[in-house]
């Protein structure tokens, strides 16, 4: 299981990087980040890149900083680095906790930000958790930078708003008060997640004032449990409301040989309802 | 397509620097096995799973089978090879030994590998935290338990400052 | 007609204050595996060594109407391209021990129709791995599909596709065979208790694959063959006729195994393909298997079985009979025929005193890799087959599953189950007894009832079941009434050398190592024999070519075989020294006696020779003996099975097979989440009785790792084949292998029933954690799901199948 060959350079800049692709774009270059999920599906040979514009060396891209109340992670940010990042800790807690559900350590270390959610695996924690954050991409291009809403970002199993050319640059997530909880059912420990599930809840005294869930796992994408969120905006959740509330949505997760689509709802409405539970009980903690 | 270009990585392994030729392509455990005659680091799987070809980046634990060599080009990377002192044994080596925290002996160097930056970023590791931790890494032999009993014993060793 | 030889060998004196033996000392293998030097068969390269690459089927049954290799044969550093129809050409088909080889061909690369996805069609031969996976997608192969036959019970159905034409049916073998009065005691039965159970297929998948590196030498006609699979006097023969070389002019070196587990038992493929390639472009040549050649490819998937089991019952729990109908889907190929069953046979009624017993076996052959060997070969089905059975009978009869299984007991030993196979020794009570105070029973059984209160679901999972040891060889053929080869031989040797200093090196045959403890084991029985430390003896291992008749590790014998073998060994060692160190002191033999590492005359320590002493004379001072004794200190034992008999021609009886019966008791405790279907454990105690111990430690080691494989098959592992034979689980991410958060930590407990037979009465215990562990969580989740009305009766207990029994008992129960 050896990867095909390919033509490779490692620009020190956007710009630089920017350019090669464009430069090589009729050999399906690529860009490479921290290889975790490209380097196996290449082993594979699932994929054939004919040329890899590797990002490790620009260094504008390794930052975690601040923009007001918004944080600001750079795409080669290593997920090891920003789950322990005390910026992160504060500024978005949520992601700092689905992190830790990311594989296992070893690959977190090669693993960054900006790869896990420009490769759009729909059973990826860092997918989910940007849509519920309401975070917005930063994509570079030829034209220069676009920002775009994670809820416009991902568009398929694998597929993004990301145009050929561009690059992801940044990450872009506002800080946001409440309760924050990312849970998720993997049959192993760091395998895969059958489901994800990221929640953030806010109150004003117990009744929910705003709500985002986002479902990883269950469609060809990342998706907001709109239902479950609009049966817990102005309520007062008790047992019997969030039950109901985690039944709402219609969800078909696609079956496979880890579950079929009725088991894998089972799971999500299961952990859905564990997800807005532990969310309400950190909201109500920081109260 | 055309020719691919071999390029120069320059990597310090266990505290000795090397630079080798070799396409992009090349992945890390097969640089350090074929082009630096390492084969204490093997491969297991190939796609990132079983953690059996697990080395130190800058201290770091990664997957070198998923890893291209030309990735790592200036980094520092510590493999099995160089724990030992000589006839003696890094502390994680000789209570895997008194443990019984092998059987077949394949996983053990990307398992030691694991467990040295468990220990080095923990000195107060507890069994619950080594069992997590090393769940990276699978061992087909011992079910984990004497593994888990080694690397806690080693720990207390290291930090005691009694290696 | 059923007559059989019951006479066992004498019944030994064991030893009393053991040194050595017993004790837990550090592996002696161990230091070169912790420094990384373990040198594996991938850490091997020869001088001009070429590495090949095989490519894979993508279909599970199709003809092959063409192959083009040009494009592959013109790529950078390709030296060769070898097609299934050339390979045939080349070499022989695979030997097998299946019921009817020539009309189920099994070839090192498919010929004319492949038979499973990753069946190899082509093999590469390129300057490195990396081209010669280039090559291989050059390759263009045209495939006609033909139906994919997958379920195997449908596969033995009137009109099935058939997976080998020349056999004119799926079905590669079915008998059925009766032991003791069946019908009597089904018919004074007053209960009959029945069930079908579904065993899905994993496999051993060590961390390291199979592979080989060989060259072939056409100056001499030599094949040398390195290579981390096992066995001299079966896998020799294989390879060499495959190759059409003679045996003796193919040496088989062995490398250590990075695990097998079963699984590197006799796998012959790499090895030819190795050779083939060598001869061919006549340079050493590296076969080593990926991870999906390994997951698709290797042989070794494990059982696969199909139930319909009866137990005769009377209603105080007392069990008389069992009749046991099952289908085996044996994949494309059936290398090792029906032998699993054999296994099964050797303890078929666990340890329960039953008189008879109907067993029927009908082997299935469908569009999958075919089975091989892992870890309890067959065995481990059964015991999880009977658990699961007397355990539904406990329920039924509304009987105390610990004392309904203590009522059944055998408790006089040597004990003759119906099928013939005996029983050694053992003590089932005692076993039990430690398992329930180990395993706290009592207080689980009441954190269950508070837990039922809260509506969480504990179970318990109690199991009583046997561990047999030491196979023999007559579990291969004594299905068939004529066998082809009813071998008898299954032998392992060891030569034990004193030199000039009295230093000890003990060599070893065959490819002992996998990740069991051969040089420890050996090194610990030398210790006890000679007074020396353990770590003082070295191992070295010999090539086939100059090797003794050995076999190597499999059916849990290597300990007990080279015990044997190193006792030997040492008595025509230790009667040299004597008859050395009696004329060197001028005293009668008679008078002498081994005393702490040397020979001396009874009550006078003072007239003494050590053994270094003795083996200085013997090497250097040829002329201080009679002129008979020849110089040195070196013999060998060439150790048979210690205790196996024939079939019976009726084959009513089977003979000794399996004589050295370990037992076990493991008590998982379990919570399911209704919710999700998935299990975790609070709790796991087992006690096994491996008879006496040589290092505890070592054992210990294999029944935690053997019960984390038993958690893989109960609770994750399965080879998933789809309905068009498509392998759904090519890889690490579907295949799920257990990692330290599924595998609890385990009480271990050992009890010590000395076996009669054997050395220091050690019995194997290598298998014993996979034999218990499936069987006791199944019985523990459904103990747990109980309440619900919920009975798994298919393993692994996915949360798609637990959530699907839910499901259906819940809907059962709303419009019920």
């Amino acid at each position: 299981m050896k990867p095909p060959p390919f033509h490779y350079a490692a620009p020190t800049s956007v710009a630089e990087a920017v350019a090669l692709l464009g430069e090589h774009a009729d050999e399906e270059a690529r860009v490479l980040a921290g290889g975790q999920s490209l380097v196996p599906l290449m082993n594979f040979r699932l994929a054939q890149p004919g040329h890899l514009i590797d990002l490790r060396r620009v260094e504008e891209l390794t930052r975690i900083g601040t923009d007001g109340d918004t944080l600001v992670i750079g795409a080669m940010v290593r997920q090891s680095h920003a789950e322990h990042a005390p910026e992160v800790a504060v500024g978005a807690p949520l992601l700092a906790e689905a992190l830790g559900y990311v594989a296992h350590p070893p690959i977190r270390n090669s693993g960054t930000v900006g790869g896990s959610i420009a490769h759009a695996d729909p059973s990826a924690e860092l997918p989910a958790v940007v849509l519920a954050l309401d975070a917005e991409l930063v994509v570079a291009g030829p034209q220069g930078d676009r920002t775009i809403p994670a809820a416009e970002f991902f568009r398929g199993p694998f597929s993004t708003a990301i145009e050929p050319g561009e690059i992801l640059t940044e990450v872009r997530i506002p800080r946001r008060d409440g309760g924050q909880a990312f849970v998720e059912f993997a049959r192993t420990h760091g395998n895969f997640a059958l489901v994800g599930v990221a929640t953030v809840i806010e109150l004003d005294g117990d009744t929910v004032t705003r709500v985002s869930i986002a479902l990883s796992g269950v469609a060809g994408t990342p998706v907001r449990a709109t239902a479950a969120e609009q049966a817990l905006v102005g309520t007062v959740p008790d047992d019997a409301s969030i039950r109901a509330a985690a039944a709402a949505d219609d969800l078909s997760p696609a079956g496979d040989v880890h579950g079929g689509t009725e088991t894998r709802t089972d799971i999500a409405r299961s952990y859905l309802r564990r997800g807005i539970e532990l969310a309400l009980q950190r909201a109500q903690d920081r109260r | 397509m055309s020719p691919v270009d071999k390029h120069d990585v320059t990597l310090t392994v266990n505290g000795r620097t090397s630079t080798v030729t070799v396409e992009p392509r090349k992945l890390l455990v097969d640089v350090l096995r074929e082009d630096l005659g390492l084969t204490g680091t093997h491969i297991g799987c190939e796609h990132g799973v079983c953690g059996t070809c697990t080395v130190l980046r800058d201290g770091a634990s990664i997957r070198s089978c998923t890893t291209f060599a030309v990735q790592v080009d200036g980094c520092e990377i510590r493999t099995v090879e160089g724990l030992a002192k000589g006839a003696e044994l890094h502390p994680l080596q000789d209570e895997f030994w008194d443990k019984q925290g092998l059987q077949c002996g394949y996983c053990t160097p990307g398992m030691l590998m694991r467990a040295c930056e468990i220990v080095e970023t923990n000195p107060d590791v507890t069994a619950a935290e080594v069992r997590e931790g090393i769940a990276s890494n699978i061992c087909r032999c011992t079910g984990y338990q004497f593994i888990t009993e080694a690397v806690c014993a080693a720990a207390v060793r290291m930090k005691a400052g009694n290696p | 007609m059923t007559t059989v030889d019951r006479s066992a060998p004498p019944v030994r004196t064991h030893k009393e204050n053991r040194t050595w033996v017993g004790k837990s000392i550090r592996r002696v293998e161990d230091p070169k595996f912790l420094r990384g030097r373990g040198g594996y068969i991938g850490d091997m390269t020869l001088p001009g060594m070429l590495h090949a690459a095989v490519l894979r089927s993508p279909h599970a049954h199709a003809r092959i109407t063409a192959i083009d290799t040009a494009a592959a044969l013109a790529a950078p550093g390709v030296h060769d391209v070898i097609t299934g129809a050339r390979a045939a050409e080349l070499c022989d088909p695979l030997p097998d021990f299946g019921p009817n080889p020539a009309a189920h061909t099994w070839r090192c690369l498919a010929k004319d129709k492949v038979r499973y996805v990753g069946e190899g069609v082509a093999v590469v031969v390129a300057d490195s791995r990396y081209l010669a996976e280039d090559a291989l997608a050059l390759i263009d192969v045209e495939y006609e599909p033909l139906p994919a036959v997958v379920d195997p019970e449908r596969a033995l159905e009137d009109g099935a596709a058939l997976v080998h034409d020349d056999l004119g049916s799926n079905c590669a073998y079915e008998r059925t065979f009766q032991f003791g009065e069946v019908d009597r005691d089904f018919a004074e039965a007053e209960v009959i208790v029945t069930d079908r159970l579904r065993w899905h297929r994993s496999g051993g998948q060590p961390m390291e694959t199979v592979g080989a590196v060989a060259d072939f030498d056409h100056a001499t006609g030599e094949l040398t063959v390195h290579t981390n699979s096992l066995s001299f006097t079966s896998y020799l023969f294989m390879v060499a006729t495959t190759m059409r070389i003679p045996t003796n002019k193919l040496d088989i070196r062995p490398v250590p195994a990075g695990g097998s587990f079963g699984s590197k038992l006799f796998a012959t493929k790499p090895a030819v393909l190795a050779g083939m390639c060598s001869r061919e472009v006549g340079r050493p040549v590296q076969y080593l298997e990926d991870r999906v050649d390994n997951i698709s490819n290797c042989d070794h998937h494990g059982s696969d079985r199909v139930y319909d089991v009866q137990l005769a019952m009377m209603r105080d729990g007392t069990m008389r009979g069992i009749k046991i109908d099952t289908v085996e889907d044996y994949g494309a190929y059936i290398q090792f025929g029906v032998g699993h069953h054999g296994n099964a046979l050797a303890q078929v009624v666990g340890p329960y005193t039953m008189t008879s017993v109907e067993y029927r076996v009908r082997a299935a052959l469908t569009n999958k890799n075919q089975q091989g060997a892992y870890r309890g070969f067959g065995s481990e089905v059964n015991n999880w087959m009977l658990e699961q059975i007397v355990d539904k009978a406990a329920r039924e009869l509304d009987l105390d599953p610990v004392e309904m299984r203590r009522r059944n007991f055998i408790r006089e030993f040597p004990h003759f189950i119906p099928t013939g196979n005996v029983y050694d020794s053992g003590d089932y009570d005692a076993v039990l007894d430690k398992a329930l105070d180990l395993s706290e029973y009592k207080h689980w059984r009441a954190e269950q009832a508070k837990a039922r209160e809260e509506g969480r679901y504990i179970g318990i999972g109690l199991i009583t079941a046997q561990e047999r040891s030491v196979f023999s060889a007559t579990e291969f053929w004594f299905w068939f009434d004529e066998p082809g080869a009813p071998v008898t031989s299954m032998p392992e040797s060891v030569t034990l050398k004193v030199d000039a200093t009295g230093g000890i090196t003990a060599t070893l045959y065959s490819c002992a190592f996998w990740g069991n403890s051969p040089e420890t084991m050996v090194a610990q029985l030398v210790a006890e024999e000679f007074d020396c430390d353990p770590h003082s003896v070295s191992i070295v291992y010999q090539g086939s070519k100059n090797g003794l008749p050995a076999t190597g590790p499999g059916g849990s014998r290597t300990t007990v075989m080279l015990a044997g073998a190193v006792e030997g060994a040492t008595a025509k060692i230790k009667a040299k020294a004597l008859r050395a160190a009696a004329h060197l002191l001028e005293a009668n033999p008679d008078d002498m006696e081994w005393v702490d590492g040397g020979y001396q005359v009874k009550g006078v320590p003072e007239q003494r020779k050590t053994l270094a002493e003795i083996a200085i004379m013997l090497h250097l001072f040829k002329h201080s003996f009679p002129e008979d004794m020849e110089s040195g200190l070196e013999d060998s034992k060439v150790f048979d099975h210690p205790y196996t008999t024939m079939p019976s021609a009726d084959r009513k009886d089977l003979g000794v097979f399996y004589p050295f019966m370990g037992h076990a008791c493991h008590v998982p405790v379990v919570e399911v989440d209704i919710e999700t279907g998935a299990v975790s454990f609070l709790a796991y105690a087992a006690v096994h009785d491996c008879g006496t111990l040589v290092n505890p430690r070592s054992l210990a080691g294999h029944i935690v790792g053997g019960t984390a494989q038993g958690i893989g098959t109960a609770l994750y592992e399965e080879y998933v084949y789809d309905d068009d034979g498509q392998l759904l689980t090519s890889s690490y991410l579907d295949y799920l292998i257990p990692s330290a958060m599924e595998v609890p930590e385990l009480k271990i407990g050992h009890h010590e029933t000395p076996s009669p037979y054997t050395l220091h009465g050690i019995k194997g215990g290598g298998e014993g954690g996979r034999m218990m562990a499936p069987a006791a969580i199944n019985v523990a989740v459904n103990d747990a799901l109980a309440p619900l009305g919920v009975r798994v009766t298919e393993l692994p207990m996915t949360p798609d199948r637990l959530r699907a029994a839910i499901r259906a008992a819940q809907t059962a129960r709303e419009s019920g």
